[in-house]
């Protein structure tokens, strides 16, 4: 995701042993072989990585000292216990990065298990308890789990056998430490933290009837005071309501960026920062007011600063931006803002943009024209694309017009039909046209889009001489009767990349219904045209 | 070791003290004899005494101590009846299901006697051994207590656990008291008939305690002891300033405010619990301004809080889905929203206007903000644009947030008053 933004030199959220091993050594295969053979300590539940100040945090997270500070004193010192934590805030505003880090800084034990990758309660229990019993999946234990438990009941009585074990442990720890005097401040301590992230996600597991209770419950539940939970969710703790109830966690509240910390952010490792800030003080504010998300920001602003810099001799590495400069370079990017606000979001896959560069010398002349011809040649079989046009067409079209549209004279009727538009028609139009945006695209059993599919292959045929080859090649297979199996091999492709939906089996009629997912404008523009099939002729336009 | 660090140790120690006492459950009704401790622990210590069949409800809100009072009581019988009292527990959360509570129970007693608990025992098995332990305790006079939280959930389906549990009871040999524990005050009408009557009507009401009450309760935690580890000078000091906090009415204010929304004895417990974690160990003492920045982080106004980290343009859609909703136009959807979009700008001419793709992604955060929300549970048989949506948030709420926010453009707010 887009930690990295924020703090460039803490590597992204990962497991705490690949933390480390990636940390100690670049080769990492041979390190985690040998790393594999030792058994796991209670060291191993650390935050991994050099000890680092509070001081350090506070400056790699701009914008987040209060948040910081307030997490450490709710945490408290060494062996004091804690009320259960609810860490809550938007996307990309450094929940996960900031508890790891503090915890790196405490040196504090903790078992950090995600929602998101522990994707249900037998997952997320088995990894809790492979955790505190120190149990690592390896070939000599054929990758099993410590314990194998899926009820709710199993998994409490064995998280209490673990946690005392792992507190027991601790305990010993820190009394022989305090014994021999080696340390001042007692090592570890005797606390244990669970932290569960990405809580929200909890929410969807079986409707969240008994898992959710029981988590919030959990700490109560145990009894064991050394334990302490820490939930970290991206939702406000309001959106967690049951008919339940429960004891609210003490919430810890993490707010959105403010412009000025996105600023900060966004200067962060810039090579030129004087260059970098007076390109921030023409863009940021107009972006800001569409997204106020730092990884969406950072990639818009990207492309946009690299125009910035193209009128200086050697981008604009080593510049320092006079006044008059500042002006000639807000005048050189002011029109190109205004149009790349509405590309914000655009994904731009990096293949295409290779290819971009590659053909960039080829293809000086009009470079927008061979994009998109480019873009357009998704590779996919011509009888897929007919296929795809197909089911679009069946989405879009009421069925009852399919016999005057496909009918060998249909072509006429349809204009008839057309010019004969009385005020009753544009009413029902109008209706039509507000259906159409509310309920998206009709459905349709598989018979409709075979028959549609197979009109207009046979109208392809007759117009078009280019694409013979190819169409004779259709035509046998309708002869063969083979079309048909190879129709159902690309529908199921289809399915499966999402160009069409398939739904259930309906009860009534008992077959299955499809429903085309693509948008007009990809119909028209893409399929229709690398065909040269005049769609929009049979297109019923309301 | 200066005289700097050892203030600073004496702090710590405070801080950990107070901190241990607030998350430790029963230290709040130790000392202060809570009506309700005894009369249970009367009714408990009578029937193990008398060697006969008890069943009680202990009921009040979350958060009211009904669990701590009830472990109170139960420390003090084990010292006075150490051989004739085992307890097993049970929580409605985890053992719902009379499978998984039989078996709960047959392990708990297995461990209480000594016994080798087998894992592979049919449900049935362990009803029966549950039976016959209790069978065998009554004849060597031992009590067994069964405490079953989340009592209502037990009360789910078809209740073969309650009604086996007080039906072994009904026979003259058993010894055993079952103490349910809920929030829902209607607990015992959730009962069938064959297991109501079973039952002997006896309820326990926690209620949470007055305003009075709490202020004692408070003092009560925050006190600390004078003859303990801690230097004498300190904790009198400690003690001063505490009382001198609560004497201020600027802290009443605050505290009945808090009081204010839920009364129940966790909730005080987590606000003294932010107070003292917020106490700076560099001074040492607790202030009034840790109480008032308790106060503010603990009540939030998570709806509020959300409008102000959406942008410009999510605020846009929100007020476009505003005025729909004011238009009694009852489902919408992406493509409606950008229709009463693209109508502002026509009629507006606003600086804010997005293409499509721009605004699609807006909606999708308010979306992930839970600002608003799909009405189908349907799922993904549609794309985004299509699915109907609502509003998660009151145009009181949105009214004020837009006042609140900075650099809100007047159109919008001009856009919300014209309607309210």
């Amino acid at each position: 995701m887009d930690k990295e933004e924020e703090a460039p030199q803490i590597p992204r959220r990962t497991t705490r042993s690949l933390y480390s091993s990636s940390a100690s050594t670049s080769n990492i295969v041979p390190a985690a072989k040998v790393s594999n053979l030792e058994a796991l300590t209670i060291n191993d539940l650390l935050v991994g990585g050099d000890p680092i100040s509070l001081d350090d945090i506070t400056s790699s997270f701009p914008g987040r000292s209060s948040q910081i500070h307030e997490v450490v004193r709710l945490l408290g010192p060494l062996n004091s216990p804690l009320l259960p934590l609810f860490v809550y805030g938007g996307a990309s505003t450094g929940k996960t990065s900031i508890i790891l880090q503090i915890f790196r800084h405490l040196k504090r034990p903790l078992v950090y298990s995600s929602c998101r990758t522990c994707y249900n309660q037998r997952i997320l229990f088995e990894s809790v308890l492979n955790q505190l019993l120190l149990h690592r999946k390896n070939m000599a234990n054929s990758y099993t789990n410590a314990k194998r438990c899926e009820r709710p009941s199993d998994f409490v009585n064995f998280l209490r056998e673990a946690l005392t074990g792992i507190v027991n442990n601790l305990k010993e720890k820190s009394e022989k430490l305090i014994s021999e005097k080696k340390t001042h401040d007692g090592g570890m301590g005797n606390m244990i933290y669970l932290v569960f992230d990405n809580f929200h996600l909890v929410r969807e597991w079986d409707k969240s009837s008994t898992i959710l209770p029981l988590l919030f419950n959990l700490y109560d539940m145990l009894k064991i005071p050394e334990v302490s939970l820490i939930f970290i969710s991206s939702t406000s703790p309001d959106t967690f309501y049951s008919n339940m109830g429960y004891v609210e966690p003490i919430p810890i509240y993490f707010p959105d960026y403010t412009e000025g910390d996105i600023r900060q952010i966004l200067l962060r490792n810039q090579a030129n920062q004087k260059l970098y800030s007076s390109f921030l003080d023409v863009a940021l504010k107009p972006f800001c007011r569409i997204t106020r998300q730092v990884g969406e920001l950072a990639t818009a602003l990207k492309p946009l600063y690299e125009q910035y810099c193209e009128p200086l001799s050697d981008k604009g590495k080593g510049v320092l931006p006079s006044e008059d400069m500042k002006r000639r370079l807000f005048n050189h990017i002011k029109p190109h803002i205004a149009s790349s606000l509405n590309d914000v979001f655009k994904v731009s896959s990096p293949s295409s943009r290779e290819v971009e560069t590659s053909k960039e010398t080829k293809l000086k002349g009009n470079p927008k024209r061979s994009e998109e011809i480019a873009d357009l040649d998704f590779h996919m079989s011509t009888s897929a694309k007919y296929l795809l046009i197909s089911a679009f067409l069946a989405s879009r079209n009421p069925a009852t017009l399919d016999a005057s549209l496909f009918d060998s004279k249909g072509g006429s009727d349809n204009r008839k039909r057309k010019r004969k538009a009385s005020e009753k028609a544009l009413e029902k139009k109008e209706l039509l046209e507000e259906e159409l945006l509310m309920k998206g695209p009709g459905t349709f059993p598989l018979e409709r889009l075979i028959a549609i599919f197979q009109c207009i292959v046979s109208v392809a045929d007759e117009p078009s001489d280019e694409d013979e080859q190819n169409n004779e090649e259709l035509g046998a297979q309708c002869g063969n009767g083979s079309l048909m199996s190879d129709v159902l091999l690309q529908l199921s492709t289809l399915c499966n990349a999402n160009f069409i939906f398939k739904g259930k089996s309906c009860p009534i009629e008992g077959s299955t219904r499809y429903r085309s997912t693509i948008s007009e404008n990809m119909a028209l523009k893409q399929v229709a045209r690398s065909l040269k099939f005049p769609l929009s002729k049979y297109l019923y336009r309301s | 070791m200066t005289m700097e660090t050892e203030g600073e140790n004496h702090t710590v120690k405070a801080l950990n003290l107070l901190r241990t006492r607030i998350c430790g459950t029963t230290f709040i009704f130790k000392d202060s004899p809570d009506s309700n401790y005894s009369k249970l622990k009367f009714m408990i210590s009578s029937s193990v005494a008398e060697a006969c069949n008890n069943s009680i409800l202990l009921l009040g809100p979350r958060g009211s101590g009904k669990i701590a009072v009830l472990d109170l009581v139960i420390q003090d019988l084990l010292i006075q009846f150490p051989d004739s009292i085992s307890v097993v527990r049970l929580s409605g959360l985890l053992h719902s299901d009379d499978i998984s509570a039989f078996k709960e129970i047959a392990r708990q007693l297995c461990m209480e006697h000594q016994l080798l608990f087998s894992k592979a025992a049919s449900s049935d098995d362990n009803s029966q051994f549950m039976v016959a332990v209790l069978k065998e305790c009554g004849l060597a006079h031992k009590t067994v207590i069964f405490i079953l939280d989340e009592f209502d959930l037990f009360a789910q389906g078809k209740q073969r656990l309650l009604y086996s549990l007080l039906d072994a009871m009904q026979s003259v040999s058993s010894q055993a008291v079952v103490l349910g524990i809920s929030c829902r005050l209607d607990a015992d009408q959730l009962l069938e008939k064959r297991v109501r009557s079973r039952f002997s009507h006896r309820k326990l009401l926690f209620l949470p305690p007055s305003v009075e009450d709490s202020q004692r309760l408070l003092v009560h935690m925050l006190t600390l002891p004078i003859d303990s580890s801690l230097p004498s000078d300190y904790a009198v000091e400690f003690n001063r300033k505490v009382q001198n906090i609560i004497d201020d009415r600027r802290f009443k204010e605050i505290f009945d405010k808090y009081l204010s929304y839920d009364s129940s004895v966790k909730h005080l417990l987590r606000f003294l619990y932010c107070a003292v974690s917020h106490m700076d160990l560099q001074i040492g003492f607790l202030s009034r301004e840790n109480f008032e920045t308790a106060f503010s982080s603990i009540q939030r106004q998570p709806k509020l809080e959300c409008l102000r980290n959406c942008s410009i343009l999510e605020l846009y859609i929100l007020v476009c889905m505003k005025r729909l909703e004011v238009k009694e136009q009852n489902l919408c959807n992406f493509n409606t929203v950008m229709k009463e979009y693209k109508i502002i700008h026509d009629s507006f001419q606003t600086s804010d206007y997005y293409a499509r793709n721009v605004c699609l992604r807006a909606f999708e955060h308010l979306i992930h903000r839970e600002l608003i929300c799909f009405t189908d549970n349907r799922g993904h048989s549609l794309s985004a644009e299509f699915r109907p949506v609502k509003l998660l948030i009151s145009s009181a709420e949105l009214h004020q947030g837009l006042k609140a926010y900075q650099s809100c453009p007047a159109i919008l707010q001009k856009l919300i008053e014209r309607e309210v």
